[in-house]
């Protein structure tokens, strides 16, 4: 009898395949629980282009980890850390985090995340109740919402509307001593841009309302050409900017705003400037920049501050970065939660973290707090100054006024329907 | 033409039997797809992995993603880069759906799908015209167009946030989605049913004008085939089933994400189809598993997994120069000709 | 959307002819940078889709050899030279295996070498961005020409980039060089029976579509910012000029950018929150319009 069927593998074939292959899987996923020491997972980008964020998280926590198993780890159980690469990808962001916990036995979990890996891991975190410290998402909504509350969920990152008070009003009063009334905004196309730049005009112009936002630009993320945004800023001829562009973006568009002279024509206040990846890396880097601080060694300019700084980059060879203060505050606050709970579990160290305040370099006032109402960090430090091209960078901090902060944020949550 | 079509056009044309013996094949497929579903669904209660069974429901939304694709690459010789947009619109509009309205599952289930169908016969209609690399562009062109609209309306979709809060899982017929196994076993029941679905259509006359198309379009338009409608309707039925991928893998990650619908998707379906091979119905499945297994692995240990995955697929390209499948088959194909003629 | 903005700027003169010299701008930037990618295209019948690691390569190169030797032209030639060799090697080793294969074929082979020139960028320089800098002679103030602002540093690069397209076209239409690669093109068999070598010949054209490339990253390098993975937002862009444009065809590619160009420029004062999407859109506009492109012939 003639087969006319295109070849193709035998149906027993098929079926032994099969069942070989689900055999083979079962294999290498047993759950490993050990009782000596306590795993904490950690899901983070280690590649493409943010792989800074991965890298120096990890390196903070890390430094962190060491000095805390030194002390005797969490209630006496040694801390082993397991840190993965998501890529920045939402959907592995959630697999490495469920994996992390049902394979490797994690038992809590530091969300180094960013964006929408941050969102999907909290999520996993709704999903299977484990202890998830968000450590670098500064969406507010992550926890000012609400539907996004869940008990075991918390964030040490700095958000972005407190960022925003202290930044308006800052460029307020500069904008009022130097009659800066007509500004520009260019910010990049995605959430952290287009709401930190909404809540930072908001601010401003509720502190110097006669400032007028004439022109907005927004580049994609990681645009590399910049030409149509600078053009389009000049022509508009505003008196100041504000940018809130990153890292390499940041950079890039500072070395091609230079060849349009731009900075001359205007007071610039780029919020993500202080930070030493920036500082650091740009080469013709104009005077008197404003930034906000993303971490700087001499602010706050406490002994411990900057030992602290010190310390990760004698065993780093590489400054920190903002990412790398936030990820050690988790851990921090870890400890201290681990320490008054007595006790590694994770719905104990949640508890014990609700309304925690613990000693912090780099808090305000030496101090950090995890708020309790909506568990997310509060009293750390924050201040805009001016940018020298040389150590220390930012040489005059002015600190932000938590008590100014913290009426204003409520103020923004009613606004919202947060509160 | 390509090396591929150049091949198969040598061969004769096969047509389509519609007979006794054909129907006893349909049965067997049926049995197979139940026997198939009788094994996954004792996972659960073999192993008491939660990982495993997390690995066979992404199995599950690439695998029939994959598969989908090849019928349009595989089976009617249509190479298209934008695939992944249906992945993406499957699991935006059931995630919209089930967050926005107060929908059951099945409903949104079909809403999804006819909003996928309305969206793929417009969009098939002005890209089947083309001819091969051109169709590729055209396909690329628009699912990059649909991935800027979402990051374009965060009011609606998000933004490059996604779809956040979580999508609610309403209980129906008994069914709970946000029990895990429960979850796990719906999506082995999805993934049995599209597959044999999909198997009944390439193993039909439809599916071997498709063969035809292929191999000598030409040729068929001579004797009498509408090309372009048998294209478009390709088109459309695996538009549906890419979205029932997106639908899954919505419901793993309980949200949807722009990366749902970036070309990297359209890409790792290439790769699958290329790992796993295009010549047989289950070569996508074998490179779905393959690809993840080394996703999986890799990641856990070397944060360089570019050269090692680069030097997997060069292995793949330039080694075995087809699909993991594919080779089997062949050396299998081989090994009895050898034992033939002894 | 902001339409108002839009028409504001076409009425007003100044800033009409300051959009359309950043237009411009925009789009001889692109052209340079995609120029490669047609070429190769246009005489090789195959889609370098590592055309963006090797700008990478050329910006990385100009940027360790200027912080090296502090000379800038030196800089462009290691950029330059270094790609053409890279190229070359890339091409008779491995590309040339995938000729006659499928498409997909030679796009997973691209694809993978991309994935590991990446990881070797970040392991040989590391993941962090890094930055070139202005070389002193072009840190001048920017030029007033026709009533549109125009940097002396964007001068060079469309110098280089008018050049490359004079040198190209005329290249390939008129001189016997030009001729042989033209009939290779459309016929290797032919060719290669005359005695001609198109092993070397097709080797010859590769290299000088990379090195296109990496002069172009080495151009770009003192205004952006450097990190593995650079290459693949240019890579992109390239491709939706070269489409557009026509494969193979460097006026083609040349119309194409400066239309992309334009759009951009003016796209961000009407609709700057889908500028991106107004692109594909106008991708999808003329593949369904000409699917060969503005200016492409049919390929064989």
């Amino acid at each position: 009898m003639t087969r006319t069927r295109t070849p193709g593998i035998s149906r027993r074939s098929s079926l032994m395949i099969m069942g070989g292959g689900a055999l083979a899987l079962s294999a290498p996923w047993v759950a490993r629980a050990e009782a000596k020491t306590v795993k904490i997972g950690m899901p983070t980008i280690l590649s493409g282009r943010v792989a800074q964020l991965g890298t120096s998280s990890r390196n903070a926590v890390m430094l962190e980890v060491d000095k805390i198993n030194a002390a005797g780890g969490l209630a006496g159980r040694q801390i082993e850390m397991v840190i993965r690469d998501s890529k920045g990808q939402p959907q592995e962001a959630a697999r490495v985090a469920r994996d992390l916990v049902n394979t490797d036995g994690c038992e809590l979990l530091i969300d180094a995340e960013a964006s929408s890996g941050a969102f999907a891991v909290h999520e996993v975190a709704r999903d299977l109740g484990v202890l998830c410290i968000h450590t670098n998402s500064e969406t507010s909504s992550l926890t000012a919402d609400p539907k996004q509350h869940i008990p075991n969920a918390f964030r040490t990152a700095r958000q972005g509307v407190h960022d925003s008070i202290v930044g308006g009003s800052y460029a307020a009063t500069i904008a009022k001593a130097k009659g800066l009334k007509k500004w520009a905004t260019c910010s990049p196309d995605y959430a952290y841009g287009r709401d930190t730049t909404a809540e930072y005009s908001f601010y401003l112009k509720r502190f110097s309302p006669d400032v007028e936002i004439i022109s907005e630009s927004w580049p994609k993320l990681f645009q590399p050409d910049y030409t149509e945004v600078v053009t389009k800023i000049l022509q508009a001829k505003p008196q100041a900017l504000y940018t809130c562009l990153w890292g390499g973006d940041l950079t890039s568009y500072i070395d091609q705003a230079n060849i349009y002279a731009m900075f001359g024509q205007m007071e610039v206040f780029a919020v993500n400037m202080a930070d030493y990846t920036a500082l650091t890396v740009v080469k013709n880097l104009p005077k008197g920049i404003h930034s906000g601080n993303r971490y700087i060694k001499t602010f706050p300019a406490t002994p411990d501050n900057a030992a602290w700084g010190d310390a990760y980059k004698a065993k780093y060879n590489e400054y920190p970065t903002n990412w790398s203060w936030e990820n050690a505050t988790a851990m921090m606050l870890l400890a201290e939660a681990s320490k008054k709970a007595n006790s590694a579990d994770g719905k104990k160290i949640a508890e014990a973290l609700r309304g925690l305040t613990i000693k912090c370099p780099f808090g305000a006032d030496g101090t950090v707090t995890m708020r309790a109402e909506d568990q997310t960090l509060i009293g750390y430090a924050i201040g805009w100054g001016t940018t020298i091209p040389q150590e220390p960078y930012v040489p005059n901090v002015q600190a932000g006024d938590w008590k100014t902060i913290l009426a204003l944020e409520a103020e923004w949550k009613k606004d919202k329907g947060y509160a | 033409m390509t090396e591929l079509q150049a091949e198969r056009a040598t061969k004769t044309l096969t047509t389509p039997r519609d007979d006794a013996a054909s129907k006893g094949w349909r049965y067997l497929d049926v049995l197979i797809a139940l026997a198939a579903f009788a094994v996954l669904a004792s996972l659960p209660f073999l192993s008491s992995s939660k990982a495993l069974l997390d690995f066979v429901i992404r199995c599950s939304a690439y695998g029939l993603f994959a598969t989908s694709l090849n019928l349009l690459v595989g089976y009617t010789g249509l190479t298209s880069f934008g695939h992944g947009m249906f992945f993406g619109l499957g699991a935006y509009s059931f995630g919209l759906i089930m967050q926005r309205t107060g929908a059951s599952i099945p409903l949104a289930f079909v809403a999804t799908l006819a909003i996928t169908a309305i969206v793929a016969t417009v969009i098939g209609a002005i890209c089947v015209r083309l001819k091969e690399i051109y169709f590729a562009f055209v396909t690329l062109a628009f699912q990059m167009l649909i991935y800027s609209t979402i990051l374009s309306w965060p009011s609606f979709t998000g933004g490059d946030q996604g779809l956040r809060g979580g999508i609610p899982r309403p209980v129906f017929i008994g069914i709970d989605l946000s029990n895990h196994v429960q979850l796990y076993l719906f999506s082995c029941a999805l993934l049995v049913l599209g597959l044999l679905a999909m198997r009944q259509i390439v193993q039909s006359p439809f599916g071997y004008t498709l063969r035809m198309i292929r191999d000598n379009a030409k040729r068929a338009a001579f004797i009498g085939i509408h090309v372009w409608r048998a294209k478009l309707a390709i088109f459309v039925m695996a538009a549906l089933f890419a979205a029932i991928g997106g639908m899954v893998m919505a419901l793993f990650v309980s949200g949807a994400y722009p990366e749902f619908a970036y070309w990297t998707i359209s890409g790792e379906g290439i790769f699958i189809n290329m790992l796993g091979g295009v010549t047989t119905f289950l070569g996508p499945m074998v490179g779905t598993v393959l690809l993840l297994i080394l996703n999986d692995t890799v990641t856990r240990f070397t944060d360089y997994h570019g050269i090692v995955l680069g030097i997997v697929i060069l292995f793949f390209a330039l080694g075995l120069r087809k699909g993991l499948m594919d080779f089997v088959v062949d050396w299998a194909k081989q090994r009895r000709e050898k034992g033939g003629s002894a | 959307m902001d339409l108002d903005a839009l028409a504001g700027c076409l009425a007003s003169s100044a800033c009409l002819v300051t959009q359309t010299t950043s237009g411009l701008i925009i789009g001889m930037l692109l052209f340079l940078v995609a120029v490669g990618l047609t070429l190769i295209f246009g005489v090789l019948k195959v889609v370098n889709f590592t055309h963006g690691a090797f700008y990478m390569f050329g910006a990385y190169f100009a940027m360790t050899s200027y912080q090296a030797t502090g000379s800038f032209v030196l800089a462009i030639v290691c950029g330059a030279a270094g790609t053409a060799i890279l190229g070359l090697i890339f091409e008779r080793v491995f590309m040339s295996r995938v000729y006659g294969a499928n498409v997909l074929m030679q796009l997973l082979v691209c694809y993978a070498f991309v994935l590991i020139f990446d990881d070797v960028v970040r392991l040989v320089w590391g993941p962090e961005f890094k930055s070139m800098g202005m070389p002193a002679a072009f840190q001048v103030m920017p030029l007033f020409i026709a009533g549109g602002v125009v940097p002396p540093y964007y001068l060079l690069l469309i110098g280089v980039a008018l050049a490359a397209a004079i040198v190209l076209g005329v290249g390939l239409a008129r001189t016997r060089l030009g001729k042989v690669i033209r009939a290779a093109a459309d016929n290797p068999g032919m060719v290669s029976a005359l005695g001609i070598n198109t092993g070397a010949l097709y080797g010859a054209v590769f290299a000088l579509g990379c090195m296109l490339a990496g002069l172009a990253g080495a151009l770009a390098a003192p205004v952006r910012s450097l990190t593995p993975g650079m290459g693949f937002s240019v890579l992109i862009e390239s491709f939706i000029v070269t489409v557009i444009g026509g494969m193979g065809s460097i006026s083609g590619a040349l119309i194409g950018a400066l239309l992309l160009g334009l759009i951009r420029s003016f796209g961000s004062q009407g609709f700057p929150l889908f500028t991106d999407g107004l692109m594909y859109l106008f991708m999808v506009i003329v593949l369904v319009a000409r699917p060969t492109g503005l200016f492409g012939k049919e390929v064989a």
